[in-house]
């Protein structure tokens, strides 16, 4: 019996053998084995110097929107590489001055109230035979009027340039990769890729202009939709949550992105005082991949009184 | 016994002479509690109708900017809901409650701060005033040669606080 067991066993093994498909995942990441052209005169590699990174968005201009109250200034970028390398200078904020005012062939603009707006300065490079030479100092503006009201109340990405130079990606490849992965490279130290600043936002109607506050009468219904932009465009909201704050009576804490939040307050807060609300919005869009971002949202409840 | 003596004539005189006294100062007390009752439901309604108005607010102001404002029909609001409440009066009033309701100064301050013109006081919140002069019946006191209408000035002030 075992051995009539055995042979049908090895029968069946032998049957049904494929090679194993095996794959080694960094495979494709390992720089080609070079192929020396006969003939050909290989230019030494420069590598770039710290923090300098091949471009593969090349800046278009500057784009000042106006929706209703809330104007933003952002910089539209074409997803092209000119050969060109750049490095990030100063990230500013609104209103802070930097050593580079001045000096960006495209300038910086003020705001309605006079400050400077908020972004972040490049130097862009070009590679000669003698190295990597600067070229030019460019401003890449982000900003809006109503992002900063919301950064009176931080929250990440409201409004304010991310830290990664977001225009720019890592050191320039070498030559087997870069035909399919424009940008990538072989070098020490891969970038993360880079992440577009999700603008948050709480409305009181599905299209209505984002709130940093917001005044309710005690005791009344409304209905709040958390939303998220990715520079002037609107993104679509995965799900949300209340994680802070008193949310007076909710229907319910979380929801899907089509579902606004509902409550009423039915006290009022101390005096001098709001109910801070603050919402974790969860966007998962190709554009932005898997990320969550907080929103807050001052609330103040009024109730009609008569007045001495 | 001589000290008792008979005062049976005089009680009777002193009754006819002090009952209608005694009458009128009743009716009399009477009237005016009646008019503090009226004088209270006039203040209620206004007050009422002034509340009603700064509950009706401005949706669209408010999805656009987060902020209470008032309705733009706020005074109209505050004049129906005064003329209803009224209503419920109307026996005490001398003239239809809705005729009393149009003829009262209605105001409404949709942004603050604001100062009142007619009362000069300064308003920090969104605001409906009404005043009005509501005359109401007095039947006594127009008897006792007063005046048989008695006119009622209210003013109501309401703003969401």
């Amino acid at each position: 019996m075992k051995r009539r067991a055995a042979s049908l066993g090895l029968l069946l093994v032998s049957l049904c053998w494929s090679p194993a498909l095996g794959r080694d995942l960094d495979e494709d990441r390992r720089p080609a084995p070079a192929t020396p052209t006969p003939g050909a005169d290989p230019a030494p590699y420069v590598a770039p110097p710290p923090g300098v990174y091949y471009v593969t968005d090349t800046y278009v201009a500057d784009v000042v929107t106006s929706t209703g109250p809330l104007t933003t200034y952002t910089t539209t970028t074409v997803h092209q590489s000119t050969g060109s390398y750049a490095r990030v200078l100063e990230t500013v904020g609104t209103g802070e001055a930097s050593v580079y005012d001045g000096r960006a062939f495209n300038g910086r603009r003020a705001l309605g109230d006079g400050r400077l707006i908020a972004g972040t300065y490049y130097e862009n490079y070009v590679r000669t035979d003698v190295g990597f030479e600067a070229v030019s100092i460019v401003f890449f503006q982000d900003d809006a009027e109503l992002a900063r009201l919301l950064a009176a109340t931080p929250s990440p990405g409201v409004g304010r340039p991310q830290p990664t130079p977001s225009r720019s990606s890592g050191p320039i490849d070498s030559g087997c990769c870069a035909a399919t992965r424009p940008g990538r490279t072989a070098g020490p130290a891969p970038t993360a890729p880079p992440l577009r600043p999700i603008r948050p936002g709480i409305s009181l109607l599905p299209a209505s202009v984002p709130l940093a506050g917001l005044e309710v009468l005690r005791g009344r219904a409304i209905t709040l939709w958390p939303r998220a932009f990715v520079d002037d465009r609107e993104v679509p909201v995965r799900s949300w949550a209340v994680i802070r704050g008193d949310a007076g009576e909710p229907a319910t804490m979380n929801g899907a992105g089509g579902v606004p939040f509902r409550t009423s307050w039915p006290r009022l807060a101390n005096p001098g005082s709001t109910f801070d609300l603050v919402f974790r919005i969860e966007v998962d869009t190709p554009e932005t991949g898997h990320r969550t971002v907080e929103a807050t949202i001052a609330v103040v409840v009024r109730s009609p009184a008569l007045v001495d | 016994m001589s000290w008792r003596r008979d005062d049976g004539g005089s009680a009777m005189v002193t009754t006819i002479v002090l009952a209608p006294i005694l009458l009128v100062v009743l009716a009399g007390v009477l009237q005016l509690g009646a008019l503090r009752v009226a004088a209270a439901r006039v203040r209620a309604a206004a007050d009422l109708a002034t509340l009603v108005a700064v509950n009706d607010q401005d949706d669209g102001e408010l999805a656009r900017s987060g902020a209470l404002r008032l309705a733009a029909d706020a005074t109209d609001v505050a004049r129906e809901y005064f003329a209803r409440e009224l209503d419920l009066s109307a026996p005490f009033l001398d003239r239809p409650a809705i005729e009393i309701a149009a003829g009262a100064d209605v105001a409404a301050y949709p942004s603050a701060p604001a100062v009142d013109a007619r009362t000069g006081r300064r308003y920090d919140h969104p605001t409906v005033r009404l005043a009005a002069d509501v005359p109401v019946r007095t039947p006594v006191f127009g008897a006792l040669i007063l005046r048989p209408v008695t006119v009622l000035h209210v003013v109501a002030v309401s703003s969401p606080r």
